[in-house]
Order: structure tokens, then C-alpha cells, then sequence
């Protein structure tokens, strides 16, 4: 769908985005993920021809865009900036109507997106009155607001609550079911996103450090097991078994013994736990989640 | 360029934004009042208060209009890009399916429409009682005055988006346009007439007139002089002969001339500065 090559960008002397080649696919979710400065909003407006990569190739369909066609193109996309206010003057309404025709949108559809949105009540409220979560519901709408192929969010969570941050996602999931959207979301809140999105770039210092699904990257980067066990009193002989047998980075806390276990050891360690298992009641053993996938990648 | 829904909606929503605030009429009847007020007292000076000839009217509302149309219009646009910043709605605007140049042309024509109404409204209420007054003999010169004052706003709104993007920050840009409504509605005149004093005359009226062909506002009055038949143009206390090519045709196009050069250098500039 759209395929970024090998695309840098410098502002001065800083290199906010550092020959990155990602190729986003129809239909899928991927989540952008890095630290605040990392280039990912950098990344994000080279996607929508906002910003020009200073070298490098943006291919929409097999080839590069004009200044025109990126205009045409901006059509098919809808895009939630991280931070908008909006105007304090206008009621939700006015605003979604103003930039449903500023996008191109089909005409009649302002109240129906309002109502998929959750502000249907509030929709004759003046903005200045919203709070943060109704903002980003607002902003949500009007990036739906031209029915888009390609959603493109930043940060779109930041600064909600818990609660504001599922409604979020419930309000993006039916968007999801109505139409083939293909999502690119940035975010660096990554047990936020780890459970919604099926394939994840991970950005550090404007460089693009792993790209994958999140099973692609635990078995990729080799990234060990990470086993749990409720320990019956002593904990000392646990500990000197699972470091005998390989395990890393083991710690005691609060009743639990953690510890990170090679996967090719899985199956022999926990065969020499079960001749222990009167020193335990219970384990448990996951993969890495994705904050852990995003430390181990370098 | 056709003027496409998406142009119209943001224009729409500029112009709305100043009748919704009562900005327009707030303008259109201060603008009402100043004008009768100057029209009858303008002649206070040498000891009579009233209607005056509408030629002497027009003298002294033209110096009325050269400090307040370019501040209304500085302020007017001078935030209206980093507005947009500030509130993030900019990236918005830019990744919609609309052009820089039709972003700006929009917004511009938003508030040119609303600073045009204010500006008809409020002296044309004062120009139907300068007619009651005065007789309809010199309604075509208040009718050019009127004409001359909405071009004069809308360079100064032109030269505001320039200042609005050359500036990210709205209390910026406005401190700027404060500074440029000085120097174009004082201290340019005030550097002429320095420069006159300083040369004791020898410059020019060629040079000078040239110079003043700089300065929009100067343009304004060189326009309304000439509507009433003063062919000198008045700085202070200098009287300045216009040379024969400055006609009005030529003042027009140089009013035409400064209101689409800030505009375009508004285009380069926003491309420079936020499509880099």
C-alpha cells in the first residue's frame, strides 16, 4: 500500500529520521513505537507528504508522488494529530462539518460519524467546553471523517484516562469492522497497544531497530521465556537450580521468583522444576511482552 | 484557481468567526462614528466645528483611516497561522486534500470579506449622512475614499499573513505587527521627511515620489488626493508635488501590487517553513 525507502530526514544538524525503509500493508495495524523524540511523528508526516524526507522514496503504488497527486492521495487518509485543541468557538458539530469538507467528505454524514464516535449529545456543545477525551473523540471524527483507507494516529491516547483510552479503542475496533482500514499508530505506551496491533516498528534515535509481528521479533531476537513461580517457603534452592540450568536475570519479591528462560531450555528447566515441585504451588510461563521486546532490541 | 468546497468551508468559517464575535459590527460602528465625529469636528482647529466641504472632509478622514484600517488589519490576521499552530488544527489542514496556496487564499479571503464589510458599513453609514449634509455633488470622491480605505485593509491584511508565518507564536507576530503598523503609518513619513530636511530639499519628486510608492499607506493617500483634485501630497509639514505618471491607474496597481506580494511571499515562506 505504501512503502517508505530507505528515507532520512535532517532538520540542521539533527537526524530526526534515519534511513528508514518500512512497507506498511493493506488492511493491517501496525504500531509505530519509541521514545518521546525518536522520529516517529517525523516518520508520520513523511507518510502523509507533509514533511519531505531529505533523501529517500515514499512509493504509493509503485511509484513516486507529485506535489498534486499527494493531494489527491490525502483523500484516502485520515490523520489524528497528537495535539489539537480545536476551536473553543466552534460546537463539535461546526468543527467535524468544517473539516468533513475541508477533506472532501461525503456531504450528510457529519452527525452520523459524531454518533460513531460517542458525541452525538454533546455535538451542539461548544468545543471550548469538551474535555481532553471528547477532544480526542473530536479528533478521531474528523480523521473519519472522508470514510479513509489509511488511518494515520499519533499518540492518539495520550493524556486520556484508562477509561478514555478502551473507548478510544472500541470507537476505532468498529471502524475497523465497517470498512478494510489499514491503521498506522504511533504510541509510546506499549502495553497499550501490544494486545491490538498485528505487526510493530520499533524506532529509536530515528532509526528504524526491529520490524514484525510480535511473534517475528520474540523468536528473531532470540528473547528468553519469562517464567513466574509462587514459591512454598525456601526460595534459595529454586534460585541455584534455575541458575544451574541457564535461567537469567532471576529475582525474589513479595512470594514470587522471576526469572528469564532460554527458549531452547524450556521443555529441560521445567522438567528439573517438576523434581523440585514441592518447593513451589505454582508457575507460569509467557512470552516477552512488547516492552520487554522494545529493551531487548538494540 | 476555482474556489472549491473545502476553500469555501475554511473562508466561511474565518468570516463567521468575526460576525459570531461581533467583531464586524463592533468595527463597522466604530468606524460609523469616528467618521462623523472627524467629519464635523475636523475643521475645529481653525475655530469652526461642522460639515465641511466633502473634499476637506476626505483629507481629514484619510488620515483617519491610515492609523486605523492598518492596525484593524494587522491584528486582524496577524495570529491567523500560528492560531492554527497553537492549536494543532495546521497539521489537519495539511494533511487534508487542499493545497498551501488554496489554504491561504481561503483564510485570506475570509477575513478580507469581513474587514471589507466593516469597513462599507461603517463609512458608508457616515457617508449617507455626509450626503444629507453635504449634498450629493462629491458622492463619487466618498465612494472612491471608500473603495481606496477596503484596499488599504486589505494590504495591511496581506502583509499580517506574512508576519503570521513568519512567526509561530501568536503574541509574537502580533508584537510584530504593532511594530509594523508604526512604521508604515509613522515612521516611514517621518524618515521622508527627515531625509527632505537632511537634503534640504534637493532630492527629487521623482525619487520622493518613488518612495512613497514604497509605503502603502502613503499609496492611500496619494490615491485620495487625487480623487479630490489635490495634486500635493501632504507629510507633516512637507508638501510633496506629484509627478505627472502618478496617476491613479498606476497608485491602483501598485495597491494590487501590495497586496499580492505578501501573499505570495506568504505562500514560499509557509512552504519553507512548515513543508521542509
Amino acid at each position: 500500500m505504501l512503502e517508505l525507502i530507505d528515507i532520512t530526514k535532517n532538520f540542521g544538524e539533527v537526524k530526526a529520521v534515519d534511513a528508514v525503509t518500512l512497507r506498511i500493508h493493506e488492511g493491517e495495524m501496525l504500531g509505530l513505537v519509541g521514545p518521546n523524540g525518536s522520529g516517529k511523528s517525523t516518520l508520520l508526516r513523511i507518510m502523509l507528504g507533509i514533511t519531505r524526507p531529505s533523501s529517500g522514496k515514499v512509493i504509493i503504488s509503485g511509484r513516486e508522488l507529485r506535489e498534486r497527486e499527494w493531494q489527491d492521495l490525502r483523500k484516502g487518509i485520515g490523520y489524528m494529530p497528537e495535539r489539537v485543541t480545536f476551536y473553543d468557538n466552534l460546537t463539535g458539530r461546526e468543527t467535524l462539518e468544517l473539516f468533513r469538507r475541508v477533506k472532501g467528505g461525503r456531504p450528510g454524514t457529519t452527525d452520523e460519524i459524531l454518533k460513531k464516535v460517542g458525541l452525538e449529545s454533546s455535538k451542539e456543545r461548544k468545543v471550548g467546553g469538551y474535555s481532553k477525551g471528547m477532544r480526542q473523540r473530536l479528533n478521531l471524527a474528523q480523521a473519519l471523517s472522508n470514510e479513509p483507507n489509511l488511518l494515520i494516529l499519533d499518540e492518539p491516547t495520550s493524556g486520556l484516562d484508562p477509561v478514555g483510552t478502551k473507548e478510544f479503542y472500541e470507537i476505532l475496533w468498529a471502524a475497523r469492522e465497517r470498512k478494510n482500514l489499514t491503521v498506522v499508530l504511533s504510541s509510546h505506551i506499549l502495553a497499550e497497544i501490544e494486545d491490538k496491533i498485528d505487526r510493530v516498528a520499533i524506532m529509536k534515535t530515528g532509526a528504524l531497530r526491529a520490524v514484525g509481528s510480535l511473534e517475528e521479533l520474540y523468536s528473531g531476537f532470540n528473547l528468553p521465556l519469562k517464567i513466574s513461580i509462587t514459591v512454598n517457603g525456601n526460595n534459595a534452592h529454586l534460585v541455584k537450580l534455575l541458575e544451574k540450568e541457564g535461567a537469567v536475570g532471576i529475582e525474589y519479591k513479595d512470594g514470587y521468583l522471576k526469572a528469564g528462560i532460554p527458549r531452547e531450555d524450556k521443555i529441560r528447566i521445567l522438567s528439573a522444576l517438576m523434581d523440585e515441585k514441592e518447593n513451589f504451588t505454582d508457575l507460569s510461563l509467557r512470552e516477552p511482552n512488547l516492552e520487554e521486546v522494545f529493551f531487548g532490541v538494540h | 484557481m476555482v474556489f472549491t468546497d473545502a476553500m469555501r468551508a475554511i473562508a466561511q468559517k474565518e468570516l463567521a468567526d468575526k460576525l459570531k464575535s461581533r467583531w464586524v459590527i463592533v468595527i463597522a460602528a466604530a468606524f460609523a462614528v469616528f467618521t462623523i465625529v472627524i467629519s464635523y469636528f475636523g475643521g475645529a482647529t481653525s475655530g469652526v466645528a461642522g460639515f465641511r466641504r466633502m473634499d476637506a472632509t476626505i483629507a481629514s478622514l484619510t488620515s483617519l483611516v491610515t492609523y486605523f484600517i492598518p492596525l484593524l488589519a494587522l491584528t486582524l490576521g496577524g495570529g491567523i497561522i500560528a492560531d492554527e499552530h497553537d492549536k494543532g488544527t495546521l497539521d489537519i489542514y495539511l494533511a487534508s486534500p487542499i493545497s498551501v496556496g488554496e489554504l491561504i487564499l481561503s483564510k485570506f479571503a475570509g477575513l478580507a470579506i469581513a474587514i471589507t464589510i466593516s469597513t462599507l458599513a461603517g463609512l458608508g453609514v457616515a457617508g449617507l449622512v455626509l450626503l444629507i449634509k453635504l449634498g450629493s455633488d462629491a458622492a463619487l470622491s466618498y465612494v472612491v475614499f471608500m473603495l481606496n480605505s477596503v484596499s488599504l485593509g486589505l494590504i495591511f491584511l496581506s502583509i499580517s499573513f506574512l508576519v503570521s508565518i513568519l512567526f509561530s507564536e501568536r503574541a509574537k507576530a502580533i508584537a510584530f505587527t504593532v511594530f509594523i503598523w508604526l512604521f508604515f503609518a509613522l515612521i516611514y513619513d517621518l524618515g521622508l521627511v527627515g531625509l527632505l530636511i537632511i537634503t534640504k530639499g534637493s532630492i527629487g519628486n521623482g525619487i520622493f515620489s518613488m518612495l512613497l510608492a514604497l509605503n502603502p499607506v502613503d499609496v492611500f493617500r496619494m490615491l485620495n488626493f487625487l480623487s479630490i483634485g489635490e495634486l500635493s501630497v501632504f507629510l507633516g509639514l512637507a508638501s510633496v508635488e506629484l509627478p505627472v505618471y502618478m496617476k491613479t491607474p498606476v497608485l491602483w496597481v501598485l495597491s494590487l501590487l501590495w497586496i499580492t506580494l505578501p501573499l505570495i511571499l506568504s505562500y514560499r515562506l509557509f512552504k519553507r517553513r512548515y513543508l521542509a
